[in-house]
C-alpha cells in the first residue's frame, strides 16, 4: 500500500493536541492503488471520488457506524474510492488556515476540493456549522448556488438530514432514510455526470440535479423555493405556514425515505476501519435491527426508523464472529433502539458469548429496557467489574409517563431494582426529561419521590437480608424535552427558559439526599437545538453568518456561544420563538414535503391521544396504522398479513 | 452467579506458564504519532487479529500480557525496539512474526522474535541506554557543544510542577559515524526506568545552549537505533541478553490452593498473584 505524505511538518503536527487524528494509516482502511496509478500517470481518474465527511472530531466520528457502513459499501464498488475526513480540531483548524493547507482526506492526504462527491452524515443538529468549517478549509465554496461544475457536489444524510432546511442554501442533495442502496444509485449518475465531461456531450449540473431528482429518496433543495405566511397573511382558508413550491413541473413534490427492506442480505462492514487512537466507543458493533417497536412520543429515532426489521440470529453470530475476528477490539456493541426487544435477544446473546469463549472479549448491551431487564444475562456479559444500571423512566408519574407512551410500570422499576440490589449492584443512573407536553410540577416532584423509593428500597433490602451494603450512588439527570420533526409532538412547544430553570430548581430543592446526585443539560444549547431541529430556510444565512463568526463546535459546551447566537437571529429579524412556539396543527411545516412513512395524521391522531394520556401499544402487540407498513416489509407488515385483519389500517397505510 | 463467586473464579485461576516471544520492532509513518498506550493497544489488537495464543493478566480486568522494554514519545520513530510477548504454549517464532506482521497496521513491523523462557527479570528493568540517530540541518555542530559543556539543565514538567534537571551526566557518547553529515547525529544515551533522557528534553537544551533554532529543533527527526543493557561501555543488545527464567512455582502450593479449603486458598492467591 502506498503512503501519501501529511501536508504539514513535524513541527506542526506535534504542536497540536492527538497527532493521530490527522495522520490515517489505519488498520482495514481502503485505499483504491488503480485509481492512485491512474491519478499519477494522467492527472485524472475515471473512478468516483468520494469524500465521507463527519463534521466533529475523528474520536467521534470514528465511533459512528453510519461512515463504517457507507464506506464499505462505497468502497465495494470497483469504480468509486472513498475516504474519510473530519473536523480537525480548533488548533489544527488555525494551522490549516495559517499555513493555508486545505483540510486533507485520511487515506491519500487529497484536498477536499478534489473530491467528486463530498457526503456528510449529520448526527445532530449542533454539528452545522462544522460542516462548513470543512467545506471552507477544504476550499469549496460554501454556497451551492456559488458551486461551479468543476466543484464538488455536498450531499448528506442520517437523522438531521429529514429537516435539511436550515441547511438548504449548502448541500446540494439530501438522501432520506437508509443509504446503502441510495448512495450508489446517486453515486452512479454523479459518475455519469463526470465521464460525460471528458466526451462530447457533457452533462450539466443542472441537468445532474434534474437526473438526481429522479432517485426515489433524494432531495435537491435548490430544485424548490419557500415563501413563509403567518396566518394572519392570508385569507382565510388558504395554505399558510412553511409553503414550498417546486421550481418547474418535473420535480418531485414528496420526497419518501429509503429502506432496506432485507438486512440480512444487506451489506455489513465486519471489517471496519480500525483507529489507531482510542476512540470515544472503542469497541466493535453488531447492528442488531432498525426501527423500534415502542413509539415514545417524543422520540424522533422511534418513528423515523419504522418500520421494524431484523436480522436472523445466523446472519448477526456470524457478522459476530467476523467483526471479532477482523478488528481485535475486546468489546462488541449491540446496536439497536431497544436491544432487549430483539425477539431472539437471549439466544443471541448466549450465542455470542460462547463464540467468546477464552477470548476475553466482552459484550456491551447499551439501551437494555427496564421491563425486560435480565440479571441473568446482565451478569453473563458482563465479564469484567460491575457498571451502573442506567434507567430512562424519562417522566417522574404514570399520568406523564402515560402521555409520552413511555409503557414502563412502576412495578418494573421496582421488581427490576429488587434483584439487582440483591445482586450486589449499588449504583443507578435514572433519566429524565423536563420540559414535556403536560408536565405539572406533581410531576416533577415525583422525580424525587422515586429516586428516594429507590434509595429507601436499598436500605430495606440491607435491612431484609441482613447484609453489610456498599455506599448507595443514585445519579439523577435531566435534559430537557426537545420538540423533533416526525414525532407526534412535532407541533409542541418548548418551555421558555425561566420556567424550565424554576422546575429544575424545584427538583434540586427536593433531591437533598447524600446517596443522590442530580445532574441537568444546559439549557441554551437545548434552545439552540429546538431552532436547528425545527428550522426552515430562513436560517441558512444565520448559520452562515455564525461560522463567519467563528461559531462552530456548538456540539462542544465549551464553545456553544448562546448570546452570539442569538445577537445573529435577530439580527436576520428572527426570534427563538419563531421556532419554540406551538405550531398550529393546520400550518405547513417546513418539513411537510418529506415523507418517513408514518404518517401526518396518525402523528396527530398519537399526539390527542398523549393529551388525553392514552397509551398505544407496540408495533409487536397490535398495529395502530401508522403508515410505515407502506414499506411492504417490517413486522408490523408481516404480522399483519399474516392475520388478515383490520383491513382498514392497511388502506390507510397504503395512503 | 453473584459478583462475590465471580471475584473467586477470577483469583482462583493457576499460574499459567508463560512462553515468551521477545520481539524487535519498528514504528515509521503515521504510527510515529501515536502515544505509547495506543501503541500498546495497536498491538494487542494485531496479535487478536491474529488469533494468537495470548495469555492474559489475570484480576478483574485482564489485559494481554506484553511488555516494552521502553516507552516510546510522541514523534519518536524506532529501528529497534523490543517487546515481550506472553503466549499460554509454545510457538514457532517465525509464525509468530509473520502473523503478527500480517495484522498490523502500516508503520509497525516486527523483525525478528526468539522464544524465551519466562524471564526473572522484566524487560523493562534492563535497559540501561538507548541509541538515537537525530537528523536536524546543523545537528551535529549542536550535539558537539552538547557534550562539551559541563551541564545541560532542562525544564521538565512532571505532575503538573515545574522541575530543573541536569541531562548532561546522562549522555554518553557521540558516535563518529556518518561524519560527512553535518545533519545527522547519532549517540548512545542513558535509558530505562532509573535513568533516562528524553529525547524531547534533549532538543530543548540544544536551543538552550548550544545555539540551535527552536524551529529546526522542532522539526529534527528522532529515531531509535538501538537498545542495550549493561553498564555502559560495555553493553549488549537486548535481543541478546541471556534470559534467566523464573524460579519454577512451587507446585504442591497451587495443588493445594485447589484442595480441602477453597476460601481460604482463593484468599491467598490473590495476594500472591494478584496483579
Amino acid at each position: 500500500m502506498k503512503t501519501r505524505p501529511v501536508p504539514l511538518s513535524k513541527s506542526d503536527l506535534m504542536k497540536v493536541e492527538s497527532p493521530a487524528r490527522y495522520v490515517g494509516g489505519e488498520f482495514n482502511a481502503v485505499i483504491k492503488e488503480e485509481m492512485l496509478e491512474e491519478l499519477e500517470k494522467t492527472g485524472k481518474t475515471s473512478y468516483l471520488r468520494f469524500a465521507f465527511c463527519f463534521p466533529d472530531i475523528y474520536e467521534i466520528g470514528m465511533s459512528n457506524l453510519a461512515l463504517q457502513i457507507l464506506y464499505h459499501v462505497l468502497n465495494d464498488d470497483p469504480h468509486i474510492g472513498c475516504e474519510r475526513a473530519f473536523s480537525p480540531w480548533m488548533d489544527m483548524d488555525a494551522l490549516l488556515r495559517e499555513k493555508n493547507i486545505a483540510l486533507y482526506s485520511q487515506e491519500t492526504k487529497t484536498p477536499l476540493c478534489d473530491f467528486d462527491v463530498l457526503g456528510f452524515t449529520l448526527g445532530y443538529e449542533m454539528c452545522y456549522t462544522n460542516v462548513l468549517q470543512m467545506m471552507d478549509l477544504g476550499k469549496i465554496p460554501l454556497l451551492s448556488k456559488d458551486r461551479g461544475e468543476e466543484d464538488p457536489l455536498i450531499c448528506c444524510g442520517g437523522p438531521c438530514a429529514y429537516n435539511i432546511e436550515p441547511m438548504a442554501d449548502f448541500f446540494d442533495i439530501a438522501m432520506m432514510g437508509e443509504g446503502e442502496e441510495m448512495i450508489l444509485e446517486m453515486c452512479e449518475k454523479i459518475r455519469e455526470y463526470k465521464l460525460s465531461k471528458e466526451t462530447d456531450h457533457p452533462i450539466s449540473r443542472a441537468q445532474l440535479l434534474k437526473n438526481l431528482d429522479a432517485i426515489e429518496g433524494l432531495y435537491i433543495p435548490s430544485l424548490y423555493e419557500v415563501t413563509y405566511r403567518k396566518k394572519d397573511e392570508v385569507k382565510a382558508g388558504e395554505p399558510y405556514g412553511a409553503l414550498l413550491h417546486p421550481l418547474s413541473g418535473d420535480v418531485k413534490t414528496t420526497i419518501k425515505k429509503r429502506i432496506i427492506k432485507d438486512l440480512d442480505t444487506c451489506s455489513y462492514p465486519t471489517a471496519p476501519v480500525v483507529s489507531n487512537l482510542r476512540v470515544v466507543h472503542d469497541r466493535s458493533y453488531l447492528e442488531v435491527f432498525r426501527g423500534c417497536i415502542r413509539g415514545c412520543r417524543f422520540c424522533q429515532a422511534g418513528f423515523i426508523y419504522r418500520p421494524v426489521r431484523e436480522k436472523s440470529v445466523e446472519v448477526l453470530c456470524e457478522q459476530g464472529r467476523l467483526l471479532e475476528k477482523n478488528t481485535g477490539y475486546d468489546e462488541m456493541g449491540l446496536l439497536s433502539l431497544a436491544t432487549s426487544d430483539y425477539t431472539h435477544f437471549p439466544e443471541l446473546a448466549e450465542n455470542l458469548l460462547s463464540t467468546f469463549e477464552g477470548h476475553h472479549t466482552s459484550l456491551s448491551l447499551p439501551s437494555l429496557r427496564l421491563d425486560s431487564f435480565s440479571l441473568d444475562l446482565m451478569e453473563k456479559v458482563q465479564s469484567t467489574r460491575k457498571s451502573g444500571l442506567t434507567f430512562a423512566p424519562e417522566a417522574g408519574t404514570q399520568r406523564l409517563r402515560d402521555v409520552i407512551n413511555k409503557n414502563i410500570k412502576e412495578e418494573d422499576i421496582f421488581s427490576a431494582l429488587r434483584l439487582a440490589f440483591m445482586g450486589g449492584w449499588s449504583t443507578v443512573k435514572l433519566y429524565f426529561m423536563l420540559g414535556l407536553p403536560t408536565e405539572t410540577d406533581e410531576d416533577v416532584l415525583g422525580i424525587a419521590d422515586l429516586a428516594k423509593r429507590i434509595e429507601k428500597l436499598y436500605f430495606d433490602i440491607g435491612r431484609e437480608t441482613g447484609r453489610k451494603m456498599r455506599r448507595l450512588d443514585i445519579t439523577v439527570s435531566t435534559s430537557l424535552f426537545i420538540p423533533k420533526p416526525f414525532t407526534p409532538f412535532q407541533w409542541e412547544k418548548q418551555d421558555v427558559k425561566e420556567e424550565l430553570i424554576r422546575k429544575q430548581r424545584l427538583l434540586k430543592d427536593n433531591l437533598r439526599s447524600r446517596n443522590i446526585r442530580y445532574a441537568w443539560h444546559d439549557f441554551d444549547s437545548s434552545v439552540w437545538e429546538v431552532v436547528l431541529a425545527r428550522g426552515d430556510r430562513r436560517l441558512s444565512p444565520v448559520l452562515l453568518e455564525g461560522y463567519k463568526s467563528g461559531l462552530y463546535f456548538d456540539a462542544w459546551d465549551d464553545h456553544f456561544q448562546y448570546g452570539k447566537w442569538l445577537e445573529i437571529l435577530e439580527k436576520h429579524g428572527l426570534s427563538i420563538e419563531d421556532f419554540s412556539r406551538e405550531f398550529s396543527e393546520d400550518e405547513a411545516l417546513p418539513w411537510d414535503h418529506i415523507s418517513v412513512g408514518v404518517n401526518k395524521k396518525f402523528l396527530l391522531s398519537e399526539r390527542h391521544q398523549a393529551y388525553s394520556e392514552t397509551t398505544t401499544p407496540s408495533c409487536r402487540e397490535h398495529c395502530s396504522g401508522c403508515g410505515a407498513a407502506s414499506f411492504g416489509v417490517g413486522e408490523c407488515f408481516s404480522k399483519r398479513n399474516a392475520m388478515k385483519e383490520n383491513k382498514e389500517v392497511l388502506e390507510n397505510a397504503a395512503e | 452467579m453473584l459478583q462475590s463467586e465471580r471475584e473467586k473464579m477470577m483469583t482462583m485461576q493457576p499460574h499459567q506458564t508463560a512462553y515468551v516471544q521477545r520481539c524487535t520492532f519498528t514504528r515509521s509513518g503515521a504510527t510515529t504519532f501515536l502515544g505509547h498506550l495506543d501503541l500498546m493497544t495497536c498491538f494487542e489488537r494485531a496479535a487478536r487479529r491474529a488469533e494468537l495464543p495470548i495469555l492474559y493478566s489475570q484480576g478483574y480486568n485482564p489485559r494481554p500480557m506484553m511488555v516494552f522494554a521502553l516507552p516510546l514519545g510522541v514523534g519518536i520513530e524506532t529501528t529497534s525496539d523490543y517487546l515481550d510477548v506472553s503466549l499460554n504454549r509454545p510457538y514457532d517464532p517465525e509464525k509468530f512474526v509473520s502473523e503478527m506482521n500480517t495484522f498490523l497496521p502500516l508503520g509497525l513491523r516486527i523483525l525478528s522474535s526468539k522464544a524465551i523462557p519466562e524471564p526473572k527479570e522484566s524487560i523493562m528493568s534492563i535497559v540501561t541506554t538507548a541509541f538515537y540517530r537525530f537528523e536536524a540541518k546543523g545537528i551535529r555542530e549542536a550535539m558537539k557543544k552538547a557534550f562539551d559543556q559541563e551541564s545541560l539543565m532542562v525544564t521538565k514538567i512532571a505532575k503538573g510542577k515545574e522541575k530543573q534537571t541536569d541531562i548532561r551526566p546522562l549522555l554518553l557518547s557521540l558516535s563518529q559515524a556518518p561524519s560527512d553529515d553535518p545533519d545527522t547525529v547519532d549517540f548512545y544515551a542513558c535509558a530505562g526506568s532509573e535513568k533516562n533522557v528524553r529525547p524531547d528534553l534533549l532538543l530543548q537544551s540544544l536551543t538552550r545552549y548550544c545555539g540551535m533554532n527552536e524551529e529546526v529543533a522542532e522539526n529534527t527527526r528522532v529515531v531509535r537505533m538501538g537498545l542495550f543493557s549493561g553498564e555502559y561501555p560495555r553493553i549488549i543488545p537486548i535481543s541478546e541478553v541471556k534470559v534467566r527464567p523464573v524460579e519454577a512455582k512451587p507446585a504442591e502450593k497451587t495443588e493445594t490452593a485447589s484442595g480441602e479449603n477453597t476460601e481460604n486458598a482463593s484468599g491467598e492467591n490473590t495476594e500472591n498473584e494478584g496483579r
